[in-house]
């Protein structure tokens, strides 16, 4: 039913690759405008909103006081899933969490979870019996284009937020949440043949494969992902993986930025 | 509700806990438009509470077997982030969230003009991403504003409003602890131009008096929120943009 728009969009995006230019005019590394806000909901322990371009998401930061596994019983957890709701775009229907979903969802939480950002040891409360358990859950509501971006954003600066609500659990006092790291993902996707940074609805829909990389502080790889149908060279993934790293870098400043106001 | 008798829910000079006066709701800040990707959309704001709906459509109604010859049918999902609520939620629908949306739904369907648009559908999404007591009520104030930002005709707007009782006094629009530890809970969904109410909840014990105290009580709120949605939808396009 959808194919028949695409084949006169994939033309038209090839034909302004050829001219070096992108629909909504932007250079071929150019992010749109990006907006980010803290702390921004009443109930979660970490919170917040992130405004990239037309695609809107929130991340939510949970405690949970759980058992530890018996192979790590001085470690903490941490979870990070997506929901791809119908609220966010005609094209998501409602039902169990959708492959897309779960990719979204998996390739954000490694990004985080393997930057080492967070000690899973210091979530231990009693070794072999009571663990912090965390959970950052991410809300998109408006899809138009690269939410894994926008989610990877909000995750982590929802966990940069948040408070350990102790209290609450009557397992001390409230405290912030240490987190060593600001690992930062930016995501491309072929477009009339070349690789754009931070696509657009139009753009992913005209465009082929992508590709998302999550560098962390010191310029290191901790999550790679290739999506979708389409092959690439090594000397394309040089190209964006230099421009990653400003991106990354432009992104951070944001995140420290908020978090000091 | 809850149980009652020993906690405190109003002061000794009469107020709320939170100042608040009998007949006094909380705060409410509306905006309207603000999803993209949407046909129509809201954000409202009310105390704590912080609802989003978006609509889409109308669209081809699928499954067919859901299509009524004569109208539209509108299909809404009310669900809370895993994250508005104290203890977080597992992600997806409960029984709770189900018979939420079927009733809103069928509130709406009151008031939008679906027999312009047979055998189509109408989706309401209405996501809470903070919950301080009340939710289906702000979903609901949402929804209309929601459906009004996309141009679907209705009849009236639609208001979300509640009342109910702690300590044995009628309070307008409950707030988490006046809902936790309260006697009595009262949902409406109002039409504030043609006064006729399109959602009925209600659990708890009132008396006939209380009951109608608490109705009276529930108008009085619906006439200033209808105000606050009337004038989202004015700044939405009064700008000039879109």
């Amino acid at each position: 039913m959808v194919e028949l728009v695409p084949t006169l969009l994939r033309q038209e995006l090839a034909r302004l690759a050829e001219d070096g230019q992108r629909m909504d005019g932007r250079g071929q590394w150019e992010g749109r405008d990006v907006s980010l806000e803290v702390d921004c909901l009443y109930n979660a322990e970490g919170s917040a909103k992130v405004v990239l371009g037309k695609t809107i998401v929130y991340a939510g930061v949970k405690f949970e006081l759980r058992t530890p596994w018996p192979d790590r019983p001085t470690q903490g957890s941490l979870m990070c899933g997506a929901e791809l709701r119908p609220v966010a775009h005609r094209k998501y229907e409602p039902g169990p969490p959708s492959p897309q979903s779960i990719e979204l969802g998996r390739v954000v939480d490694r990004g985080i979870r393997e930057s080492g950002c967070i000690d899973m040891e210091s979530l231990c409360i009693v070794p072999g019996e009571k663990v912090w358990g965390i959970m950052i859950d991410i809300h998109v509501l408006s899809d138009g284009g690269n939410i894994f971006d926008a989610c990877g954003l909000a995750a982590i600066a929802a966990l940069r937020t948040a408070v350990v609500p102790a209290e609450r659990f009557d397992v001390g006092e409230d405290h912030t949440l240490k987190v060593n790291g600001t690992p930062i993902m930016s995501s491309f996707t072929r477009v009339g043949g070349r690789y754009v940074y931070d696509p657009s609805e139009e753009e992913e829909l005209g465009g082929d494969e992508r590709i998302h990389i999550t560098l962390g502080d010191e310029g290191h790889l901790h999550s790679l992902q290739k999506g979708l149908r389409g092959v690439f060279t090594p000397a394309e993934f040089a190209e964006i993986f230099d421009v990653a790293h400003q991106r990354c870098a432009d992104l951070r400043k944001l995140v420290a930025n908020q978090e000091g106001n | 509700m809850g149980g009652y008798g020993d906690v405190q829910l109003l002061r000794d000079d009469g107020l709320r806990l939170d100042g608040r006066k009998l007949d006094e709701m909380r705060p409410v800040s509306i905006e309207a438009g603000i999803l993209p990707a949407a046909d129509g959309s809201a954000m409202v704001t009310h105390g704590l509470n912080v609802a989003v709906a978006a609509v889409y459509g109308p669209m081809e109604a699928h499954p067919r077997k859901i299509q009524r010859q004569d109208r539209a049918v509108i299909d809404v999902r009310y669900n809370m982030a895993p994250f508005s609520t104290s203890d977080r939620i597992r992600p997806g629908f409960n029984r709770r969230s189900r018979e939420i949306s079927k009733v809103t739904a069928e509130a709406l369907e009151s008031v939008v003009l679906v027999e312009r648009y047979p055998r189509s559908k109408i989706r309401v999404e209405i996501e809470i991403l903070a919950a301080e007591a009340g939710t289906r009520c702000v979903g609901i104030t949402a929804a209309a504003v929601a459906l009004a930002d996309a141009g679907i005709p209705m009849r009236d707007l639609i208001v979300g409003v509640a009342s109910g009782k702690v300590e044995d006094t009628v309070v307008l629009d409950l707030d988490k602890a006046e809902d936790n530890y309260g006697q009595a809970d009262l949902p409406v969904g109002i039409l504030p131009n043609t006064g006729e109410i399109a959602f009925l909840q209600m659990d708890g014990d009132l008396s006939p008096e209380e009951f109608n105290l608490a109705m009276e009580y529930n108008f009085k709120a619906a006439a200033e929120i209808h105000e606050i949605m009337v004038d989202a939808l004015k700044r939405r396009y009064e700008g000039g943009e879109n």
